[in-house]
């Protein structure tokens, strides 16, 4: 609820009570949708299930028709959104590290809490080893904070630096999503698996 | 019909909206008029002219003056490190870089203020930030920095501090009068003050 909050329209308290009912409503669709089995996450990287590729990709061209669409009706300032700050070296390093996670635990962070609310073992197992790994990127911070403050880029967009106006990028992406879905239709009809 | 053909007729028509839509109607006017009009009321486009002198004596590096008048006038006399943005070329593209930083102070100035709060107004309703515009403009500076009048002798302590620093910034700065200062007066000038509008918070946020 950032714009709300940031402009005081609504307390801290409030938007903390909000993102708590969010964030269950959101487990709750998580879970509903099967996101909280291992076996059915990890499929995405072994193709016999491709859920997470289409999740995904559906939430992030509906997100960013909805903030482009709200934008050219003024009903959005874009330029007040926050933009993750792009560290790049950083960003591949820990793109490697929850790579590796998700495969091996067949998990990422989210949907890990989500299993674990369910009662899945394997997703506890996978919490404990994600509280091991932050309180030891906090202990040796020191000796990595030069990696993870390194080649700061600032806040760019992929339109910008392709030189493209956001539409014609959204319209990109848009392509490109539904030819990943087809893909992933092969996907799953080329690596079936009965059980999992 | 597959759904997956229902989701391409929705948004690849969506998509083609967006592409189509040109690039400046997204990003409209960044002010609205009531907020323009706030301040154009509260007047905190203006920066006095102590100010400014005070910051080039200091060498401050935050400080950009622009000179919105023309080539010939900005040739014969301009403000020390001012650029030349002549207000016909402000919308140029080679000038986005000056306006669009959150760093410097751009600080326009003309002959009087007009052309340089046009160039104020126009800068701000694009949605760029830290533009001011020198109070009085060119000939108030004159008057104030370049040829200080000397105050009456019953003026205020404060009269002859403001006097006395803008001896200093004039001589500092090559000005017009290297008189005596009046050294019955050892107050130090007041401090200019920096008027700075707070930047509108970003919101944070992520997954």
């Amino acid at each position: 609820m950032g714009p709300l909050a940031v402009n005081e329209l609504i307390s801290e308290n409030t938007n903390l009570f909000l993102a708590f009912l969010i964030g269950i409503a959101f487990g709750f669709v998580l879970e509903a949708s099967g996101f909280s089995s291992s076996r059915k996450l990890a499929g995405v990287f072994y193709g016999y299930d491709m859920v997470v590729l289409k999740v995904f990709f559906t939430g992030a061209i509906t997100a960013m028709l909805g903030l482009l669409f709200f934008g050219l009706f003024g009903w959005i300032d874009l330029d007040l959104v926050y933009v993750n700050p792009t560290y790049l070296t950083s960003a591949i390093a820990g793109g490697v590290v929850m790579g590796l996670g998700f495969i091996m635990g067949g998990y990422c962070p989210g949907t890990s809490f989500c299993g674990a609310s369910i009662g899945k073992i394997d997703a506890m197992v996978f919490i404990i080893g994600l509280f091991l790994g932050v309180s030891l990127f906090g202990a040796g911070y020191n000796w990595w904070e030069e990696l993870y403050m390194a080649k700061n880029l600032g806040d760019p967009k992929i339109s910008e630096s392709l030189g493209l106006s956001d539409g014609v990028f959204a319209l990109i992406l848009i392509v490109i999503a539904l030819a990943m879905f087809t893909m992933a239709d092969w996907a799953e009809k080329k690596f079936p698996r009965e059980e999992y | 019909m597959k759904p997956r053909l229902w989701l391409a007729l929705f948004i690849i028509p969506l998509g083609l909206i967006i592409a189509a839509v040109p690039q400046n109607t997204i990003h409209p006017y960044k002010l609205t008029p009531a907020q323009m009009l706030e301040e154009v009321n509260t007047r905190t486009q203006f920066i006095a002219p102590e100010t400014v002198a005070d910051m080039l004596v200091k060498k401050d590096p935050t400080l950009q003056l622009i000179d919105v008048r023309s080539l010939d006038e900005f040739e014969k006399f301009s403000l020390p490190g001012a650029i030349h943005i002549p207000i016909a070329d402000l919308l140029s593209e080679q000038y986005v870089e000056v306006f669009d930083q959150d760093v410097k102070m751009n600080v326009f100035y003309s002959n009087s203020t007009l052309t340089a709060n046009e160039a104020w107004m126009l800068t701000r309703q694009l949605g760029y930030n830290n533009i001011y515009v020198l109070e009085g403009g060119l000939n108030y500076w004159f008057d104030a920095i370049v040829n200080p009048q000397k105050p009456e002798s019953t003026s205020s302590d404060e009269e002859f501090a403001k006097y006395d620093f803008r001896m200093g910034a004039s001589q500092a700065l090559g000005g017009g009068s290297v008189a005596a200062q009046s050294s019955d007066n050892k107050t130090t000038a007041p401090k200019p003050v920096i008027r700075q509008t707070p930047k509108k918070k970003k919101a944070a946020g992520g997954c």
